[in-house]
């Protein structure tokens, strides 16, 4: 931006993860506003350099100055990280649209879709700003570990190697670990969809599973991941990465989990709206599942798991029920996509089709 | 290009490409000049094998036998004078024999001599209805405001979609129709060779694009030209589709060559200064009721992948009478060439407003030069980053492409019986489709017009979302008028009908031309619409 580099940055949302980004951002060196709108808690911040409702009694680096001016947060820094639920997204995007410049770089760090037309976070970023310059970061970051100093690694993608060049520069640290990948696309997806199996995660725990079942959630839901992202422009070797698959053991198999934690209520019993509310955070996955599975319906791929997740958040279905339909379906195929012929092939071969017709009779 | 220009132009594409050329050579990995030299004659050597037709071929044998036979025992000097020859060689080659008088004359030649070519084709018309306005036959719609405002303002790179070989032809007269100065374009040396074309590609201001030479130094050469060009403030028509589409879809895969020159132009006049430093990106559309190379086209897209060949030279452009044939069909009919022009964007793919400014997609103002900024905020080249942003201005006017496709009622009836005929075979993939044409039953007019009369409602509803543009005569949607209009056409022109009707029924005639005229509206969800509930199949 100018020739001394400031060292400073913003981040846009004090809920947990937007907290926890801030206050790494602060423990290396940078002048962070953090941007929320509760004044209360930007008063707490300020005095007393905690965020209890998100995070408990974990202190706050001193380089981090709570605000609720967005003006401000937006000219204040070159590095945007934007971290609001996705359902308030597009309009504090909007907002944002009114200050920033087209040098600026905004990263969005909320892993969620926005429902209508199934619009990722930088994408809204792109529709909602001037800004081109965009990334996404995503991975296995629950907050209250990497606050607590938990070694781990994240990934920042962009089209952009300046973006992923100045996120890794500022994020990085002893503790935290940044990787570039350019497949923007998979890396959102990847950070959203991993939400709907961490409720799935999180059913099979409150039914008293425990690791055969996590992992055959994992995999089967990595396979339905992959499948998704394809089919929308994701490059499927991204869901092997620390996004897709690194994200998902994290989920599914971490309390710390708010998308586990609806999973787990609900196996105990719990109403959708009950335990929504008794969260007193957004858990993401309840929004991405009705998106995915609206899309995945109308394109026709096949995931089985989001189906049940679906069915028990919406439709109504026990966990249990769920479960059965789960394991009684017909497919017997782990990749639907090396399948050797096993039927007839129209117009293929008339001695095949007469060799298997032969083999029916016999059969029956 | 005025000669002045010329020379100016000549001089800073040379000394541009040279100083590159060595300031690489210092880089750790960087190609040393002799190894750059020897790659170049390489490839040279290469073509030259490949295509013993090539024109001008001694005269580059021999030019590249003397750079072999100096390159041997070349020192410094001596090879940084080899790489000024070759380069020299090249600028010239691309810029070919313009001259001052031809371009001047060429503004007002074209406008003349088009209309008078035409009639020639077609004596009766000219006898019956006098010298025809060719108003009559091109329609120019669309954003023709923004247009005009953006050359004002700064430089135009005009990307049209590409049917046909009179499509330069076409916006070259469009061009003056609309009061705005010529634009130069890279056409290929093919068009040249064409006994019709090469009178308007001499005329039009093209400059010449070998695609058969392959020598990274000769690509550096034509992107710098099309830069500095364009930093003159000379607006260029770029067709970033490539070549013609064979298939008769939207171009959706598009070449991004000189959209990166208008970004780099853009940069270099941040850099300089320049008073009008802004490069504008105007996609356009052209449709065609019936396209003059459709059989070609078609038949190259149906080799199998891979083997269609890049350059054509024989097809139907290429043959004065179908070219006749053609003309005559398209004035006789009060043809219908429709020019649409999009709204302008910026190089970033951003839209501007009235003022020429740019607007994100809020429509609040944008100063882009903030986006071309480095770490020391001045702007300047990152060759990452402004691929990014060619990607992204490349999907903005693929974009344009399929909201400004404008249907017309030979695309919409060959694409309703099409869909019609899919349906009712869907165990037939498409090549024994197209082979056998189903079963040659046909389909009843009474079901077939409802089915046009549908598609026609649903390519409305799109038009009306803004998803793409519709004819006078598809909005209006009377089915039976619609088929009549596109037996018409395809009539007029192709020899093999397109589709027949006998009695009360419609029957599909070459099936490669009806595919080729439903592709232009393939992709638009309007399927649906085409085909019949299952008692309407049968």
């Amino acid at each position: 931006m100018s020739e001394s580099a400031p060292r400073t940055a913003s981040v846009i949302g004090g809920g947990s993860w937007g907290t926890a980004l801030a206050h790494i951002l602060g423990t290396h060196g940078y002048e962070t506003l953090l941007w929320m709108r509760d004044e209360d808690t930007v008063r707490e911040v300020n005095e007393e350099r905690t965020n209890r409702r998100y995070l408990g009694d974990a202190p706050i680096d001193p380089h981090v100055e709570a605000t609720s001016d967005l003006a401000r947060s937006a000219t204040h820094a070159e590095l945007i990280l934007v971290v609001v639920p996705s359902k308030a997204f597009r309009q504090v995007a909007n907002a944002l649209g009114d200050h920033v410049v087209g040098d600026q770089i905004l990263v969005s760090a909320t892993k969620g879709l926005q429902e209508d037309g199934m619009k990722r976070m930088s994408q809204i970023l792109r529709e909602e700003t001037c800004c081109r310059k965009v990334g996404a970061l995503s991975g296995p970051n629950l907050a209250k570990e990497v606050l607590d100093g938990h070694p781990t690694s994240t990934v920042v993608a962009s089209p952009f190697e300046e973006v992923i060049e100045k996120a890794e520069r500022m994020l990085s640290g002893p503790r935290f670990r940044l990787y570039g990948n350019f497949d923007i696309v998979g890396v959102e997806l990847a950070g959203a969809l991993k939400n709907i199996y961490a409720i799935a995660g999180g059913v099979a725990a409150g039914l008293g599973f425990a690791a055969n079942t996590q992992s055959a959630l994992i995999t089967r839901g990595l396979a339905e991941m992959c499948r998704f992202g394809k089919r929308f422009g994701a490059d499927p070797a991204t869901f092997q990465g620390l996004a897709g698959v690194g994200d998902m053991i994290a989920t599914c198999t971490s309390t710390l989990s708010r998308n586990h934690t609806v999973g787990r209520l609900l196996a105990g019993g719990g109403k959708l709206e009950d335990i929504v509310e008794s969260l007193g955070m957004v858990a993401e996955g309840v929004e991405t599942t009705r998106v995915v599975h609206h899309y995945a319906r109308r394109e026709r791929i096949y995931m089985p798991i989001a189906e049940a997740v679906h069915r028990m958040l919406f439709e109504g279905a026990t966990p249990e029920s769920a479960l059965t339909t789960l394991m009684e379906r017909a497919s017997r195929y782990e990749d639907l996509d090396s399948l050797i012929h096993t039927g007839p092939v129209a117009g293929d071969s008339v001695v095949e089709s007469a060799r298997l017709a032969a083999l029916n009779r016999r059969l029956e | 290009m005025r000669n002045e220009i010329r020379d100016a132009v000549v001089t800073e594409v040379e000394s541009r490409i040279l100083e590159a050329c060595l300031r690489q050579a210092e880089l750790p990995g960087g190609l040393p000049l002799d190894v750059l030299v020897n790659d170049t004659l390489y490839h040279e050597k290469k073509r030259l094998e490949l295509h013993p037709q090539a024109p001008g071929r001694d005269d580059d044998l021999a030019f590249w036998g003397h750079v072999k036979s100096r390159l041997g025992n070349a020192g410094g000097p001596e090879l940084r004078r080899l790489l000024q020859e070759i380069i020299d060689r090249f600028v010239r080659e691309v810029l070919g024999n313009f001259s001052d008088a031809v371009y001047r004359l060429s503004t007002s030649v074209l406008p003349r001599t088009l209309p008078v070519l035409l009639n020639a084709m077609s004596p009766q018309r000219l006898l019956s209805k006098g010298m025809p306005d060719l108003s009559d036959t091109i329609r120019i719609e669309g954003d023709i405001e923004g247009l005009r405002r953006c050359e004002r303002l700064g430089t135009v790179i005009l990307t049209p979609t590409h049917v046909s070989n009179l499509d330069s032809v076409v916006i070259g007269w469009a061009l003056y129709a609309m009061g705005l100065k010529p634009f130069t374009f890279g056409a290929g040396l093919n068009l040249f060779a064409n006994p019709l074309l090469s009178f308007f590609m001499r005329n039009l201001g093209a400059y010449r694009v070998d695609r058969t030479k392959t020598a990274p130094l000769y690509k550096d050469v034509l992107k710098e030209y099309a830069t500095v060009t364009l930093e003159m403030g000379q607006s260029q028509l770029f067709f970033p589709g490539g070549t013609r589409a064979r298939s008769g879809f939207i171009e959706q895969h598009l070449k991004l060559g000189l959209l990166s020159s208008g970004i780099h132009a853009y940069i270099n006049n941040l850099v300089r200064g320049r008073a009008r430093p802004r490069v504008y990106v105007v996609p356009c559309t052209t449709s065609y009721e019936v396209v003059l190379e459709g059989e070609t086209l078609i038949e190259d897209h149906l080799k199998l992948v891979g083997k269609s060949r890049y350059i054509i030279t024989d097809d139907e452009s290429f043959r004065p009478k179908q070219v006749m044939r053609f003309f005559r069909s398209v004035l006789a009919m009060d043809g219908r060439i429709v020019l649409r022009i999009a709204d302008p964007l910026d190089v970033f793919g951003n839209r501007v407003d009235a003022e020429g400014e740019s607007i994100d997609a809020r429509g609040r103002r944008v100063d882009i030069s903030r986006y071309v900024l480095d770490d020391t905020g001045r702007p300047a080249h990152v060759p990452q980053r402004d691929r990014v942003y060619v990607r992204e201005v490349g999907a903005a006017v693929a974009r344009a492409f399929r909201e400004h496709n404008v249907v017309l009622a030979t695309n919409l009836v060959a694409f309703t019986l099409f869909e019609h005929l899919k349906a009712r075979h869907p165990t037939m993939d498409l090549y024994r489709l197209l082979r056998t044409g189903g079963d040659g039953t046909g389909v009843e007019m009474g079901v077939f017009a409802e089915r046009v009369r549908a598609v026609a409602v649903a390519a409305r509803e799109l038009a009306d979302a803004g998803e793409l543009h519709v004819t006078d005569a598809v909005a209006e949607g009377n089915p039976a008028r619609l088929v009549g209009s596109a037996l018409r056409h395809y009539g007029s022109y192709h020899r093999n009908p397109v589709i027949t009707r006998r009695g009360d029924r419609v029957f599909a005639g070459d099936m490669n031309l009806l595919y080729y005229y439903h592709n232009r509206l393939a992709g638009y969800g309007l399927e649906a619409a085409a085909v019949a509930d299952s008692r309407e199949v049968a």
